[in-house]
C-alpha cells in the first residue's frame, strides 16, 4: 500500500478518487430518493458528447464535459418541471440522443483511441495537476452547496409538493441538483469513466437504504460504501493493470449484494 | 377598532386547465379562527380550489389573499400548514425516522445556514406529543401503520405552529378509530388552540357539530353557514344532482 502511494500518478489518484466517493454518493442520495436515478447515468453520456467535441477540436475534454453537461441538466429540468414531460421519457430520450451523437462526433474525429478509452471506463494513469486543481476548485463548491442545502433538499426528495408550500424555493433548488450532479459527474469521468459513474452515484446509497436507518445516518453510510469501494477499486487497478471505474464498480456491485444479503 | 385580516380572500377566481373550465366566479373570504369542510363531487374542484390557494396552481384570472396580503407577495408559508391527499402513503423503503419528517415543518424557518435551534426543538415535540408520537420518534416512517403516518404528517404541518391548517382528505388508507381521533384531534386544535381550520372531506356528518361553514364546490362555489341543514338528504341530492342519502354511522 505504502509503495502504491509512493507513486505520484497513483497519489493524485486518491485524491481525486476519495473527492468524487464523497460527493457522488451525497449528491446520489438526493436523486435515489426522488426515483431519479438515471438521471446520472443520462448525464454522464451527454458529457461523453463534450469529450468527443473537446478530442475533436483540441479543447479541454474535462471542461466541455462540463459545458455539455451542465446545459443538458437544465435543460432536462426544465423539461421536467415546466413542459409536463414525464422525467423517465426525457432522460431515455437524451440518453440515447447523446450517445449517437458521441459516436458520430468521434467518427467523424476518427479518435477512437486510448484517450477516449480512458474517458470511457477511467484510468488511474489520467489524473493531472491541473484535473486535481479543477476537481478541488468545483468539488468544494459542489459540496458547499450540498450542505448548506442539504435539509432543503431532503425535505424535497421526501415531498416535493409540502416542501414547496413550506416556503422552500423548490424549482430554484432543483436546478441546483441537477446543476452540481451535472459538475460531479463530468469531474468523475478521468478515475470511473462516463460508462460507470452513474453506478457509483447511485449504488452506495441504495445499499445503505437497506439497513433502515434516518437519512442523516443513512447519506454517512452510503459515504462510506462510496469511499471504501474507492480505495479497494484503486488498489485493485494499479496492482492487477484494470481500468479503474470497472474495479471501482464491481467493488460496489460486492457492497450491493451483501447488504442484499445481510437484510 | 382594528380588525384580523381574513385568513383568504378569494375574489372572482377562475381556473381553466387545457381548455376546460375546471373553477369558475369563486369569490369567498374565510375569517381567523374557522373550521371549514369543503365537500362536493369528486372533479369539482375542492383540490384544485386548495391548491391555488397554497399557490401550487396559477388562476387563470381572479385574486387571492392570504392574511391580508397578495398571493404573490405572501411569505410567511409557515403560517399555513398543509396535509396533502394520500400523505399518509409513504414509500416502506424511504430512511426518514418519525422525528426527521416532523422536523421538516421547520426548515423554512431555519434559512440558510440554520441548526436547529431550541424553539425548533420545542416546537417538534410539541408538535409530536400533541399528536402522541413521542414514542416512536426513532421509527422509520416506512414501519408505521397508515393511522400512526396520518398523525405524523399532521405533526409535520404542526411544527411550524401555523395559524391555519389545510387538510385535503386525509382519511385514505387509515383505519375507522384513527380517523375518529383524528376528527377529534381537529375539533382540539380549533377550540382550544385556535388554530382555524380548512377540511376537504366526504364525511361532512361526522364534523357537522364542530364545523362553523361548509363550502360545497362543484365549478362553482356554494356556501352554507348551517352545516347541519346542507346535509339533509333532499338539500345533499340537489347539490350532488343525484339522489343521495346521508349515511348515519356511530363515530
Amino acid at each position: 500500500m505504502i509503495e502504491m502511494l509512493s507513486y505520484p500518478f497513483m497519489e493524485r489518484a486518491f485524491i481525486a478518487g476519495l473527492m468524487i466517493a464523497v460527493l457522488a454518493s451525497l449528491s446520489g442520495s438526493f436523486i435515489v430518493l426522488r426515483r431519479y436515478s438515471l438521471l446520472s447515468e443520462t448525464l454522464a453520456h451527454v458529457s461523453l458528447v463534450g469529450v468527443s467535441v473537446g478530442l475533436l477540436v483540441g479543447l479541454s475534454p474535462l471542461w466541455m464535459a462540463v459545458a455539455t453537461s451542465l446545459a443538458a441538466a437544465w435543460l432536462i429540468e426544465y423539461l421536467r418541471s415546466s413542459r409536463g414531460l414525464y422525467s423517465d421519457s426525457i432522460l431515455a430520450i437524451f440518453l440515447s440522443g447523446s450517445l449517437a451523437l458521441a459516436i458520430v462526433i468521434i467518427s467523424l474525429s476518427g479518435s477512437f483511441n486510448a484517450s477516449l478509452f480512458s474517458y470511457l471506463f477511467g484510468s488511474i494513469l489520467s489524473v493531472s495537476n491541473d484535473d486535481l486543481i479543477t476537481m478541488g476548485i468545483f468539488g468544494s463548491l459542489s459540496m458547499a452547496l450540498l450542505i448548506l442545502f442539504f435539509k432543503e433538499l431532503y425535505f424535497i426528495a421526501f415531498d416535493e409538493e409540502v416542501a414547496r408550500t413550506s416556503g422552500l424555493r423548490v424549482t430554484l433548488l432543483n436546478f441546483m441538483l441537477v446543476s452540481i450532479i451535472a459538475v460531479i459527474i463530468a469531474l468523475s469521468i478521468r478515475i470511473v469513466g462516463t460508462l460507470l459513474i452513474g453506478a457509483l452515484m447511485v449504488i452506495p446509497p441504495v445499499a445503505a437504504i437497506r439497513f433502515g436507518m434516518g437519512f442523516f445516518k443513512t447519506t454517512l453510510l452510503s459515504m462510506a460504501i462510496a469511499l471504501i469501494s474507492v480505495v479497494i477499486g484503486l488498489s485493485l487497478s494499479f496492482f492487477f493493470s484494470l481500468p479503474s471505474g470497472a474495479a471501482i464498480v464491481l467493488c460496489l456491485l460486492g457492497i450491493f449484494i451483501l447488504a442484499l444479503v445481510l437484510n | 377598532m382594528k380588525f384580523a385580516p381574513s385568513l383568504f380572500d378569494v375574489r372572482n377566481l377562475f381556473f381553466t386547465r387545457q381548455g376546460n373550465e375546471i373553477l369558475k366566479l369563486i369569490t369567498f373570504t374565510i375569517p381567523p379562527g374557522e373550521y371549514c369542510a369543503i365537500i362536493g363531487p369528486n372533479g369539482g374542484g375542492k383540490t384544485t380550489l386548495i391548491r391555488l390557494l397554497l399557490g401550487l396552481e396559477k388562476p387563470s384570472s381572479g385574486t387571492i389573499s392570504l392574511f391580508g396580503t397578495p398571493q404573490a407577495k405572501f411569505r410567511a408559508w409557515h403560517r399555513i400548514g398543509y396535509v396533502p391527499q394520500r400523505s399518509a402513503l409513504v414509500d416502506a423503503s424511504f430512511p426518514a425516522t418519525v422525528r426527521e419528517v416532523v422536523a421538516m415543518g421547520r426548515y423554512a424557518l431555519r434559512g440558510l445556514f440554520g441548526f436547529e435551534s431550541a424553539e425548533d426543538k420545542e416546537a417538534i415535540a410539541e408538535a409530536m406529543e400533541l399528536m402522541g408520537i413521542s414514542d416512536l420518534s426513532n421509527r422509520l416512517i416506512g414501519h408505521l401503520s397508515g393511522g400512526q403516518r396520518q398523525r405524523v404528517m399532521i405533526a409535520r404541518a404542526l411544527s411550524s405552529r401555523p395559524e391555519v391548517l389545510i387538510v385535503d382528505e386525509p382519511n385514505t388508507g387509515v383505519d375507522i378509530e384513527s380517523q375518529h381521533r383524528f376528527y377529534e384531534l381537529l375539533r382540539h386544535l380549533n377550540r382550544t388552540k385556535s388554530v382555524s381550520i380548512l377540511f376537504i372531506t366526504h364525511d361532512i356528518g361526522v364534523i357537522a357539530d364542530d364545523i362553523h361553514r361548509v363550502l360545497f364546490v362543484n365549478q362553482t362555489l356554494l356556501l352554507s353557514q348551517n352545516p347541519h341543514e346542507m346535509i339533509r338528504c333532499d338539500e345533499m341530492s340537489r347539490l350532488y344532482g343525484n339522489p343521495s342519502h346521508v349515511v348515519c354511522h356511530n363515530h
